[in-house]
């Protein structure tokens, strides 16, 4: 089957996009966010130690789409984006679960997922941060 | 043997079938097949995919809250062998699932049922509305047309009446 026939028809599912589902590649899921969001984990990842391998130090990190920034500049500007309201209006019901699964399965009655409102994390400036590295140096 | 259920589909996975995702805090993603896998790698919501058993319970396609539901459950409590108990609770099994199958049975037949009451008062409806493709709106027009003619040529012998008068009263202002 040689000519164009061939490469036509021997890369059925052969996309791009194969790279990106990767378990390697694989980005934190809707519920592993939702379990981020409670307050005692949100405070930790807001207020990460310097880690030189990260971008921006890990000192610029977004909750909901669990993604580091390089600057303040960046990661404020990330809030306007689309990807980011998406992410938000994707986290406003509850995220499925395993026990969802089961429950779908006839293990129990099914339980609709709550709606919640969502906010942006209140954006850093550069004071802020110069503040807090002059507490910690103190 | 265990039957696990889909994390996707929420399907039974028999022994031997489907493949199972390890994620990096210990949680286990079991599917039954590889299209289920492939959808969870896509990062699909099973809650927006018509073909898995969330998106029909969530949506009232089928039964979903039923206490016949509530016998089968993951317990984590070891059980210590009793002849006796282990018979009943077989014979209970079989009948809890009869009745399980009977209601949500019942169920989408009540729904379907209501779909053609629907449907019926669509059809109505739509008669009703294009009611000119059956019957010419024009069909009994000629007759009334003539009756019409009638009526109105005898107006208009009184409406001669009035206009002489009229025209006499007119040149008796100008003279």
């Amino acid at each position: 089957m040689p000519g164009p026939y061939r490469r036509k028809k021997t890369h059925y599912g052969d996309t791009h996009l194969q790279r990106r589902w990767r378990t390697r590649n694989r980005k934190r899921d809707l519920d592993q966010i939702d379990g981020d969001l409670k307050e005692e984990n949100a405070e930790k990842l807001l207020n990460q130690e310097v880690d030189v391998d990260k971008p921006g130090d890990a000192q610029f990190y977004c909750l909901h789409c669990a993604r580091y920034f390089i600057d303040d500049n960046a990661m404020n500007a990330h809030f306007k984006t689309k990807v980011h309201k998406r992410r938000l209006k994707a986290l406003e019901l509850e995220p499925y679960s395993i026990e969802d699964s089961e429950r779908a399965a006839g293990h129990g009655s099914y339980i609709p997922p709550k709606k919640r409102k969502l906010q942006t994390q209140t954006p850093i400036t550069e004071k802020d941060v110069i503040k807090e590295m002059e507490l910690s140096m103190n | 043997m265990r039957i696990d259920t889909c994390y996707f589909c929420s399907s039974r996975i028999y022994p031997g079938h489907g493949i199972q995702f390890v994620r990096n805090d210990c949680k286990i993603f079991k599917f039954c097949r590889s299209k289920c896998h492939k959808a969870f790698k896509r990062k699909k919501n099973p809650r927006k995919v018509k073909w898995t058993k969330a998106y029909r319970k969530s949506v009232g396609k089928e039964l979903a809250i039923d206490p016949s539901f509530e016998f089968e459950r993951r317990r984590n409590i070891p059980l210590k062998y009793d002849r006796e108990f282990w018979q009943k609770s077989i014979e209970a099994m079989k009948k809890i699932e009869a009745i399980k199958n009977k209601r949500q049975n019942t169920y989408i037949m009540q729904r379907l049922r209501k779909a053609t009451e629907l449907e019926t008062q669509r059809d109505i409806k739509e008669v009703q509305r294009d009611l000119s493709l059956i019957r010419s709106p024009a069909a009994g027009l000629r007759e009334k047309e003539k009756m019409e003619m009638e009526e109105s040529i005898v107006e208009e012998i009184h409406d001669s009446d009035d206009e002489m008068n009229g025209n006499t009263r007119m040149m008796e202002v100008n003279g």
